[in-house]
């Protein structure tokens, strides 16, 4: 079990500096050029020039790259050669010209409010999900499964930018059941009431869409299992139908489900961008396209190391937690 | 004059599909190029000294995540010089708040007790300040703090994105480093600015402290400096005078000194974020003629849906009703607000405007690759502008161009009869294309083939597509040149990578067309797409520039304006309106037009 997961650490330290370099390929290739973006209106090919300097751009890109990744472990130092030089500590994921922030700044601010939002909407999908999965799987081809397989159908065919805005203009808008949306610093410890308010309807926005994908896997899943010969065992020596479902058919059934909860929660910890803007939350997703229409590589570059971090991450756990759910299943 | 790029994108990216809507529907009715403010019957009275107005918070409702720039050699950016000049940032001039265009364009000392006083051939020019000035500690604001705010223009290592007149228009060397692989080549200026401190005598020589009088001496005759020193002119405490504060640079970009009527309390960029300011009890009104500072309190909150923004502010409850749009209206709402581009549904009577936004749209066309005058003028003849517009949302989009001196730029502004008589006939608004033809044989030379370099939405694309129709019914061939609109202008300005013309806006500095004729037509403005080096216009704008007298300095932009449209530099399209709204216990309510922008300085919260 060590030796697998230290095998696994190597591999995603690898990965990540492969992503990095990739990002960091990606970027240098992109027609748009930094130097211009940060011209303003007054701009001559002088000023382009000195904005090449000052973002370090006119050091060979291999360079550029490794200024980045020694930044992240012993730091670095913006504008050297002038009188007013700007220290980023380590980890310097780099510094935002743009905004005039650290990046690692930017997104130590904006991952709470990521964090708290795919962990309300991932603990709403997955109890709906699994719950009327189950519920439709028992009662199989009766009212209750047509209906819950209903309700997935149309929960699958909203888009979230639409559940998002219905539920905005009707509840909050129209109804008033609910405040404008305002995350405040501090939240979830300091403003609880508020933090719920806020959160609310994006929980159920994010949750919707998920939670439909999850009740249909949940069943699928859980009717193949019942269709397997130790499930007709058990019930043969005459376990009751609570432990059959319970104990054998659901644990081997959610082998799957963990799979892809594990991925789709990391995924979301990446940031959820359209329901963060419609809300007006300052999450990683937010930062996420602001970055991409401002061009801001050091912005780009941190949030994807991030967000592809929590992914490699997410997998070792899954990984790792097949063992624990299904006894089949040995690491090592 | 930039607008905030982040909200333009979004609006672009949420509106090209209602735009395109709008398009279909959009009438050919042309708005008559005068300043509208849509006030309706039932409007509260303006302030006045007896009515108290003191009290409450006015919200400022933005999809931007945050502000281009702040700090005060670097905001460029015309709606955020209006908010901050009416509440932190003043400057030693500034405008008057009023909903006429022409008054509100007119002059007066702010920080200075008067609009300036310029030597005979204004190549100096001297303001003096107000008693009573203070920062927000409370200690005095001198001469020097607005010297070293000048100064920090001329750091361009640390201090970028700013306006550059500074550096453009006071008598300082210019940098002697031209080798480019010394980093000190750099530097705009053989002054370095105050953090490397190379060239301070030079400095100090151009601007000089006598009391409380601020002397600028310039290069060269600049009639309009008054108006110059609204933009990057603005102070900020000289660390002599502040020993215990220290200009890190990167403090003002977040949180600049306040010498006006309210200061920074909170500041948080990005979705979801705001920036409040609370009442600066250091400021005394009796040195402010010019900001009311009525509510106690401004909120702006960042990164609001623009969809979310507007029915948030056509419900108009809670504190929203207190609340202003800093943007536009969505183009699928304008039918829901207004009955036409000048009159609000009775339900947004006061509350919503429509007015020219700052900019002239307009196509640039490169005089050395089109050199014959002729060839240009049939581009403009055969370009059908009505179908332009209508794509661009009709008459909500704007009125037609004739120029680019826009209407609201006031007594600047005068018809230049381009479409009337300049080129000896009348030019539909759909175009002419025999006379196009004509103007064609005319020129002795075949028409050459021609690329239009444009940014490219999915709007401009439809644009080309007019375009290209429009100019084969006279028989000329165009090749459309999409080009992502992040590299368009880096692409545009290199002399091989252009083509022969392409897609432009332009928006003043300052109410003055001494901002729209030198930068578009002159090497020096910097903006000189169309490749101007006419030596005789060159002259007129130098003439101009010198002329101390407004009226007469007016009438010259105008026969600059009208030159060059009869030689066809640009091709004018548009004169942009926009339309915004706000909540219903605010007021006043109208774009203030010297920036486009609300009256700041004067807006209160109602009952």
């Amino acid at each position: 079990m060590a030796g697998y997961i230290v095998r696994r650490t190597l591999g995603m330290v690898v990965l990540l500096v492969l992503l990095t370099l990739a990002v960091f390929v990606l970027f240098s290739l992109m027609p748009a050029d930094p130097a211009r973006l940060t011209c303003g209106k007054a701009c001559s090919p002088q000023i382009i020039e000195n904005n090449r300097h000052r973002l370090e751009l006119d050091i060979p890109p291999v360079e550029q790259y490794q200024r980045f990744v020694s930044g992240i472990f012993f730091g670095r130092t913006y504008l050297a050669d002038t009188k007013r030089p700007l220290e980023c500590e380590a980890p310097c994921l780099g510094y935002s010209f743009l905004r005039n922030q650290e990046v690692l700044d930017l997104i130590t601010k904006a991952a709470p409010v990521t964090f708290w939002l795919a962990i309300g909407g991932f603990v709403t999908w997955m109890t709906v999900g699994l719950v009327f999965g189950i519920v439709a799987a028992l009662k199989r081809g009766r009212w209750q499964d047509r209906t819950v397989m209903g309700i997935a159908l149309v929960g699958y065919s909203l888009p979230s930018f639409f559940i998002g805005l219905v539920l905005y203009f009707f509840v909050i808008l129209f109804l008033h059941l609910l405040p404008n949306p305002q995350w405040k610093a501090g939240m979830p410890f300091k403003d609880l009431g508020g933090f719920v308010q806020t959160m609310l309807l994006p929980w159920i926005t994010i949750a919707t869409l998920n939670a439909a994908f999850y009740m249909r896997l949940t069943r699928n899943q859980v009717l193949e299992v019942f269709g397997e010969d130790y499930v007709r065992t058990a019930r043969a020596k005459g376990l009751k139908e609570r432990t059959v479902v319970v104990k054998h058919a659901l644990r081997a059934g959610l082998t799957p489900i963990v799979t892809a909860a594990g991925l789709d929660l990391a995924y979301l910890l990446g940031g959820a961008i359209i329901t963060e803007n419609i809300f007006n939350l300052p999450g990683l997703g937010s930062l996420a396209i602001g970055s991409v229409i401002a061009s801001d590589l050091p912005l780009i570059s941190g949030i994807t190391l991030i967000a592809a971090t929590l992914i490699i991450v997410a997998n070792l756990v899954v990984d790792l937690l097949y063992a624990v759910v299904d006894p089949r299943v040995r690491v090592g | 004059m930039p607008r905030s790029n982040a909200w333009l994108r979004r609006a672009l990216v949420f509106g090209t599909t209602f735009a395109l809507v709008l398009a279909a529907c959009g009438g050919s009715t042309t708005p008559s190029p005068t300043t509208t403010v849509t006030q309706g019957p039932g409007d509260t009275p303006a302030p006045t000294e007896e009515v108290d107005h003191s009290g409450g918070t006015i919200y400022m409702l933005t999809a931007a995540e945050e502000f281009d720039d702040i700090d005060p050699q670097r905001a460029y950016t015309g709606e955020d010089l209006a908010f901050f000049g009416a509440t932190i940032m003043r400057s030693l001039t500034s405008f008057i708040y009023d909903p006429d265009a022409g008054v509100a364009n007119t002059l007066q000392g702010d920080l200075a007790t008067d609009t300036g006083t310029a030597s005979p051939d204004a190549t100096s020019w001297s303001f003096t300040l107000r008693d009573g000035l203070t920062w927000e500690d409370g200690s005095e604001l001198t001469c020097e703090d607005v010297k070293y705010g000048v100064s920090r223009t001329f750091a361009n290592d640390v201090i970028v994105n700013g306006p550059t007149y500074a550096v453009q228009y006071l008598d300082i060397p210019s940098n002697p480093i031209t080798d480019e692989n010394d980093p000190k080549s750099g530097f705009l200026s053989a002054y370095y600015g105050p953090y490397d401190g190379t060239g301070q005598a030079d400095f100090d020589k151009a601007v000089s402290c006598d009391g409380k009088t601020i002397t600028f001496k310039l290069n060269q005759p600049v009639a309009d400096f008054n108006y110059t020193v609204t933009l990057g002119f603005s102070p900020v405490p000289d660390p002599t005078g502040h020993p215990d504060l220290e200009d890190t640079v990167e403090q003002y970009t977040l949180r600049p000194w306040s010498n006006g009527p309210y200061k920074i309390d909170e500041y948080t960029q990005g979705n979801g974020g705001h920036l409040i300011l609370v009442r600066n009890d250091a400021w005394d009104p009796a040195s402010d003629p010019i900001r009311k500072a009525y509510p106690d309190v401004w909120q702006v909150d960042f990164g609001i849906d623009a969809k979310v923004m507007d029915q948030r502010l056509i419900a108009s409850e809670g504190d929203d009703a207190f609340a202003i749009q800093y943007g536009s209206i969505q183009p699928e709402n304008l039918s829901t607000i207004f009955t036409d581009p000048e009159t609000p549904n009775a339900d947004f009577a006061g509350r919503a405007t429509s007015d020219f936004d700052p900019f002239a749209r307009y196509y640039w066309i490169d005089t050395n690759k089109v050199s014959n005058e002729k060839h240009r003028q049939a581009m403009a003849v055969a370009l059908d502008r009505d179908a332009i517009r209508a794509n661009l949302g009709g008459d909500y989009a704007g009125a037609l161009g004739d120029g680019v001196i826009k209407p609201n730029l006031g007594d600047q502004y005068a018809e230049t009869g381009m479409w009337t008589d300049l080129f000896g006939q009348a030019v539909p608004d759909t175009g002419d294309p025999e006379f196009a033809k004509q103007l064609i044989a005319d020129s002795g030379e075949p028409m050459p083939a021609l690329t239009w370099d444009y940014p490219q939405t999915a709007v401009r694309d439809q644009e080309a597509a007019i375009l290209v129709a429009s100019f084969g019914l006279a028989g000329i061939t165009v090749t459309p040149n999409p080009i992502p609109p992040g590299q368009y202008y880096g692409i545009v300005f290199d002399d091989e990578a252009a083509h022969e013309f392409g897609w432009a806006g332009w928006g003043p500095d300052w109410p003055n067309a001494s901002t729209v004729i030198g930068p578009l037509f002159t090497d020096k403005g910097g903006w000189n797409l169309s490749r101007v080096h006419d030596e005789d216009f060159v002259q007129g704008v130098q003439d101009a520039l010198a002329e101390l007298n407004h009226a007469a300095q007016a009438k010259m932009w105008q026969d600059l304006n009208k030159l060059a449209m009869e030689r066809v530099y640009v091709i004018p399209t548009t004169f942009g309106l926009s339309q915004t709204f706000g909540g219903t216990k605010v007021q006043p309510l109208y774009q203030w037009a010297p920036y486009g922008s609300w009256p700041y300085a004067e807006m209160y919260v109602t009952p």
